[in-house]
């Protein structure tokens, strides 16, 4: 007993020596405390304090959070020759910093909330203001489609009817169709002109208004998006919410985006992580559309119901007519929550760095603001506004392609591997137009074509006539894409045309699509060989013909076997 | 008894003058047609015995500016192959290839991930944020490879092979395979110019 009782003295001891060990810093410890200085504050408002605001020395990657009495603790290296500047934002407030000398122990940082009203009559900021400042990123934005969505060739000649010699009367037009109505296509791609009170509604009004900054998907125009939100009132299913009250103070111009720490006398900018988020994008990549007949249309011929779920477009006289904001979401959904791409959104690819744009530097987001007010940041936190989608860059990378081959006798069985790589939509995307075309074909070592006898061959739509006038109706191969049928039965129809979805062949991410086709050998010694090539095209080729647009296919692999 | 013994040996002097082993190097240039350097061109022996124990060496495919380096990493079966990120951003590499699928998720300049590769064949390594970012691994049966220098230079070391007849085959990302059959009898050094056209790679065993 006595033993027992002097054993528990022993360990009791040893406990406390081990808690204090743990609570005396070690001497490596407390020199590496040595080179760390904290800085201390509260964020604070006209209403109280302000909790859970992001404070962080202006261009670090790293912040505090606010507690709920709107206190912070930031910790900082221990020598600076000037003072720091420590910002704070939130969403839903403006940002707002101050200046202060390490060790400081009262940062206190005042946040002032954004207006709650709207102000519709607010006439957008032409990207040329912009420019001035954000010279390189405007640059671009200028390169990429988003600028030039209203003076688009082909969608103005599927607008009016037209081609692209302006011929009247050339192929399906949806003014053709619907004299009395908009379609709603300002909404996206001329969004500042639908979003103006009293703005244009139709798009050619649009594009010939002297107004320059309704032309494109402006800098101002996304930079006013507070949030999106769920709606039945757009195509898209989705709308962005604006706030718009420029000048805000002085001379100020109001802007959303996704940094706390941007404080300056030029920009009265808020924080706002929707810019983060892939929800931003969903305003204009998704549009659906009622079937013409308002009827059903048998929508588990070609969609499983996850997929269909995913899509939550509302019940099956809807028609998915582009899904890819759905097509990302569903494929999230679908993942664990610890593989790879769990978290991947669209600006992590759309708006990521270009080697044409190296070496790192600030230059690329500030331009000319650098020289002013300028954040230096860490490359991993800057967003370039390239926007590349559909490009032949990207192109190549979204597919991936293998070819195996097996001979049987008299007989060449080729096995072809398609894979979505890099999409984290399915491939191809958006408009319905669009297609990859997979081509096979197999020769004796003569270079004497094998004739096909078992396997599937591309459709008539694909262009009957000469192969090397891209015409590949009746080859070996497969087309993927999406096909929009008509209540006659007529496939391909232009969007407002649509009663069903025919087929939806696309490509969905990270998988792997495999085929097989069997070839007849003349001689069973002959050692054949095979290719396999994957070619986009943007256009439907007899449409394509009509509206004269001169397209080009990409070829996006090829492989042998 | 003698003349037995004599004629068991000749037997088996004969079937070893057929099977001796050759040492020397198999040397050449490659002429690409329509690239404007040579490098990175894969030329190598097939129809030879595989490896019995693959060197267990590792292999190193950085990243950098956004670019994998080297662009065409060559290792035999079971290498073992560590991803650092030297780069300035996070890039998340991997593979759908059928010779070897892996994900790393993205992951942060400084730190490494590795990969054993364990299948012979082509892995098509790609950046899931930079479209711009892809390099091939070609996983090797046997030693007797080599790459080509930016001139088209090569050099494989036939070391312990053989004598007897083989391909000498080609592979590169943008120009069609070529098959070569090479009789390999004596223990000389051997010169070879090859000519390769541009057009659909192949695989690098059928």
């Amino acid at each position: 007993m006595k033993k027992t009782g002097f054993c528990t003295i022993l360990l009791n001891v040893a406990l406390v020596i081990i808690a204090i060990s743990l609570i005396i810093p070690t001497p490596a410890l407390s020199s590496r405390k040595k080179n760390i200085s904290v800085i201390t504050g509260v964020v604070a408002s006209d209403f109280g304090m302000v909790a859970d605001a992001r404070v962080r020395i202006s261009g670090n990657s790293s912040f505090s959070l606010t507690d709920k009495n709107g206190r912070f603790v930031l910790e900082t290296p221990s020598f600076s020759s000037q003072p720091l500047t420590i910002t704070a934002g939130k969403d839903g407030w403006f940002n707002n910093s101050i200046s202060v000398w390490l060790g400081s122990q009262n940062a206190n940082i005042r946040l002032y909330p954004i207006p709650n009203k709207d102000n519709q009559a607010y006439r957008f900021i032409s990207p040329a203001v912009c420019a001035r400042c954000h010279n390189t990123l405007a640059k671009y934005w200028d390169k990429s489609k988003m600028a030039h969505t209203t003076s688009n060739v082909k969608v103005l000649n599927m607008y009016n009817g037209t081609d692209a010699t302006g011929r009247n009367l050339a192929g399906p037009g949806f003014k053709l169709d619907n004299p009395d109505k908009s379609g709603d296509c300002t909404v996206c791609h001329a969004p500042s002109a639908a979003a103006t009170k009293g703005g244009a509604k139709d798009i050619e009004t649009a594009l010939w208004s002297p107004k320059t900054e309704w032309d494109g998907i402006s800098c101002d125009f996304c930079h006013k998006i507070r949030k999106t939100v769920k709606t039945n009132d757009t195509p898209s299913l989705f709308k962005p919410v604006m706030k718009r009250q420029t000048p805000y103070r002085g001379n100020s111009i109001m802007v959303f985006g996704p940094y706390d720490d941007v404080v300056n006398p030029v920009m009265s900018a808020s924080y706002s992580p929707v810019f983060d988020k892939g929800n931003y994008c969903a305003a204009c990549h998704s549009q659906v559309g009622k079937t013409e007949s308002k009827t059903s249309w048998d929508r588990k011929k070609v969609y499983t119901d996850t997929e269909w779920k995913n899509f939550n477009i509302g019940d099956d006289t809807i028609i998915p007519i582009q899904t890819t904001y759905q097509e990302w979401r569903g494929w999230q959904n679908s993942l664990p929550a610890d593989d790879g791409n769990k978290g991947k959104k669209c600006q992590d690819c759309h708006m990521s760095w270009r080697k044409e744009m190296l070496p790192y530097d600030n230059y690329i987001i500030d331009g000319n603001a650098r020289s002013m007010w300028g954040v230096k940041r860490d490359p991993e936190n800057i967003r370039p506004h390239h926007f590349d989608g559909g490009t032949e860059t990207q192109l190549k990378t979204a597919l991936s392609l293998e070819i195996d081959g097996e001979i049987q006798n008299d007989i060449l069985n080729v096995k072809v591997f398609i894979t979505n790589t890099n999409g984290g939509h399915w491939i191809p995307t958006g408009d319905p137009m669009r297609q990859v075309m997979l081509l096979v074909s197999a020769a004796d070592s003569q270079g004497h074509e094998l004739k096909l006898i078992k396997g599937e061959t591309l459709p008539t739509w694909t262009g009957v006539g000469n192969k090397d006038g891209g015409n590949y109706s009746g080859l070996p191969g497969k087309v993927f894409s999406k096909v929009l049928k008509d209540k006659q039965g007529n496939i391909n129809v232009p969007f407002w045309k649509a009663d069903s979805v025919d087929k939806d062949t696309r490509i969905r991410p990270k998988t792997t699509v495999t085929l097989n086709f069997q070839f007849k050998i003349k001689n069973p010694d002959d050692e054949p060989v095979a290719e396999a090539k994957l070619i986009y095209r943007p256009f439907i080729k007899s449409l394509a013909r009509i509206k004269k647009w001169g397209i080009k296919d990409i070829i996006i692999t090829t492989r042998a076997w | 008894m003698n003349n037995k013994f004599l004629f068991i040996f000749t037997i088996v002097l004969c079937c070893m003058s057929t099977s001796l082993a050759i040492a020397a190097d198999l040397s050449g240039k490659v002429s690409p047609q329509g690239l404007r350097k040579a490098d990175n061109i894969l030329v190598y022996l097939t129809k030879t015995p595989d490896f019995s124990r693959p060197p267990q060496n590792e292999f190193v495919m950085d990243q950098n500016n956004l670019t994998f380096l080297p662009h065409v990493l060559v290792i035999p079966r079971n290498g073992i192959v560590s991803f650092p990120n030297s780069d300035k951003v996070a890039h998340n590499v991997f593979s759908l290839s059928r010779t070897k699928k892996f994900n790393f998720g993205s992951y942060k300049p400084g730190q490494s991930h590795k990969v054993t590769f364990d299948k012979p064949g082509i892995v098509e390594l790609r950046c899931d944020v930079h479209a711009e970012m892809i390099a091939y691994i070609l996983v090797m049966k046997s030693p007797y490879y080599a790459l080509t220098d930016k001139k088209g230079y090569f050099k494989i070391d036939i070391t312990d092979l053989d004598t007897g007849k083989y391909y000498l085959k080609t592979w590169h990302e943008k120009l069609k395979n070529r098959k070569i059959a090479l009789d390999l009898t004596q223990a000389e050094s051997k010169s070879m110019t090859i000519k390769l056209k541009r057009g659909a790679p192949g695989v690098l065993y059928k």
